[in-house]
């Protein structure tokens, strides 16, 4: 039976992130990825560049932080979401617990972005 | 009297998305978020090792060396740039853009969004190098 | 010019079977055949218990909605020619089906009445005469009110698939149509529906109903709009709480 009086949806929170992390993931992750996941191993950039002092000094700074915490935390919020609807999409039924644990994660993640940014 | 009905359902299988070309890219426009959070956890490993010192930083920075992690890493540049594809395809029909009343056209709105994704890595890299 | 067609139906007989089955015809088409020219010809002159339902046979009464080699079509938009090696025609997925290619519309007319698919305005006054719109506010909601009720974005949606009490894109898409058009004042009305987990949020964007639907509705725009509305909705209440 139909529920014409259903209950107000918190969905809206989690998509918002998803959506702002979404915009992150396709403008932002292509060049870090590129930068510090391919061409800084290949050798391709100087070595140099990734020194300790050089990412300490930009990830203390106000705007580096920022960056940090960003590229850490809102993709994990778009990934998380998705993989929390991709498992009712694949018919895994974790309950209430499916959401709890995914979002936990994309909150344990930008916990840590925060307290190791403090710590540096 | 007793109804003669007996309405048939068709069971909805786990497999439903292997059936068709459209929903098979709509599971790997879904899946591209699988390496990018393996990227991401390993971005989390890099700033705890930048929080302990030099000597962490370096191990870190040869983790990210061994070619398994730069083979899972291309991987997440082609997530991240078929995710790009597919969100700014999406955002035209979320936000339809008008300019002096005409709809923006697909083509150009996703065209710009591209060339902000260019002109953001042209911008990243030179302030990095 | 006429050929033999090849056409495989999916045969369901509540009285007498326990579960559907494939039944075979070899029928005359010409370049011109719809398969639902084919449907009554097979019904005329080789099986008339095949039941089905038609009406305008031209794509405005949205009756004939099946699946045609596993896509959701209208039959009287199906050509034949299209299909020179075989068709396979089964019941419209997603709806339970009563018999051959006839399935229960019921879910899909429970959630159409939930959104209130009229005008709702206690101010409009016949004495008042006609209510003016202009070009451009018509514009706004034209393409969503172009929804003939097929129910093939239905059969289209994996959501509804997998979840029964999803509402569905057409009906979001005609909430949509309502809430867009300047004479309704029923936007609050419909928002309880639309704003629940079963309303907006249980679309994912796949995207396939858009592409199955016979009159360029484009339903999947029309629900994922809607969500900034729900969400803005929810903002609003978040701070009328306060």
């Amino acid at each position: 039976m139909l529920n014409y009086n259903p209950k107000r949806s918190d969905e809206p929170v989690w998509w918002a992130l998803f959506s702002i992390g979404g915009t992150w993931f396709a403008l932002l992750t292509p060049v870090t990825v590129l930068f510090i996941g391919i061409l800084v191993p290949l050798g391709i950039i100087d070595p140099s560049t990734v020194s300790w002092d050089r990412v300490s000094d930009f990830a203390s700074t106000f705007l580096g932080g920022c960056f940090v915490i960003a590229t850490l935390a809102l993709p994990m919020w778009h990934g998380l979401h998705r993989v929390h609807h991709a498992m009712h999409d694949l018919k895994i039924h974790a309950g209430v617990w499916g959401p709890i644990f995914c979002y936990f994660f994309a909150g344990l993640v930008s916990a840590l972005s925060l307290i190791f940014l403090y710590m540096l | 009297m007793t109804t003669k009905r007996k309405p048939y359902t068709h069971e909805m299988t786990r497999t439903w998305w292997m059936k068709k070309p459209f929903y098979r890219f709509y599971m790997v426009r879904e899946m591209t978020v699988l390496p990018l959070i393996l990227f991401t956890i390993f971005l989390t490993f890099g700033l705890g090792a930048l929080v302990k010192g030099p000597a962490s930083w370096q191990n870190w920075l040869d983790f990210m060396s061994n070619p398994i992690v730069i083979l899972i890493n291309i991987i997440a540049l082609l997530g991240s740039l078929f995710h790009a594809y597919t969100f700014f395809d999406m955002m035209t029909s979320v936000m339809p853009l008008k300019i002096k009343g005409k709809k923006l056209d697909n083509r150009l709105y996703t065209g710009a969004m591209w060339i902000a994704v260019i002109v953001i890595t042209v911008i990243c890299l030179a302030i990095a190098c | 010019m006429s050929r033999i067609q090849k056409i495989d139906i999916m045969r369901y007989d509540p009285e007498k079977d326990a579960e559907p089955y494939m039944q075979h015809f070899e029928i005359p088409v010409n370049e011109t055949t719809s398969l639902l020219d084919a449907l009554v010809y097979i019904k005329d002159e080789q099986d008339k218990s095949l039941t089905f339902r038609w009406s305008c046979r031209m794509a405005i009464c949205g009756s004939c909605g099946m699946m045609v080699n596993n896509v959701p079509k209208l039959a009287c938009q199906t050509f034949l020619r299209d299909y020179p090696d075989g068709i396979t025609v089964e019941p419209l997925a997603n709806f339970d089906v009563e018999k051959d290619l006839i399935v229960d519309m019921t879910p899909f007319i429970e959630r159409l009445e939930a959104i209130k698919p009229y005008i709702i305005n206690d101010d409009l006054n016949p004495d008042d005469g006609p209510t003016i719109q202009t070009p451009a506010q018509m514009e706004k909601y034209q393409q969503y009110s172009a929804c003939i009720n097929c129910g093939l974005c239905y059969a289209a949606c994996p959501q509804f698939g997998l979840n029964k009490n999803f509402i569905g894109p057409a009906v979001i898409a005609l909430a949509r149509r309502y809430n867009l058009d300047t004479r309704d004042k029923g936007f609050q009305e419909r928002m309880g529906i639309l704003n629940s987990e079963d309303g907006v949020w249980g679309c994912t964007f796949v995207g396939y109903c858009s592409e199955v639907c016979p009159k360029g509705v484009d339903p999947a725009a029309g629900v994922n709009q809607t969500k900034v509305d729900s969400a803005q909705d929810y903002v609003i209440s978040m701070m009328k709480c306060q």
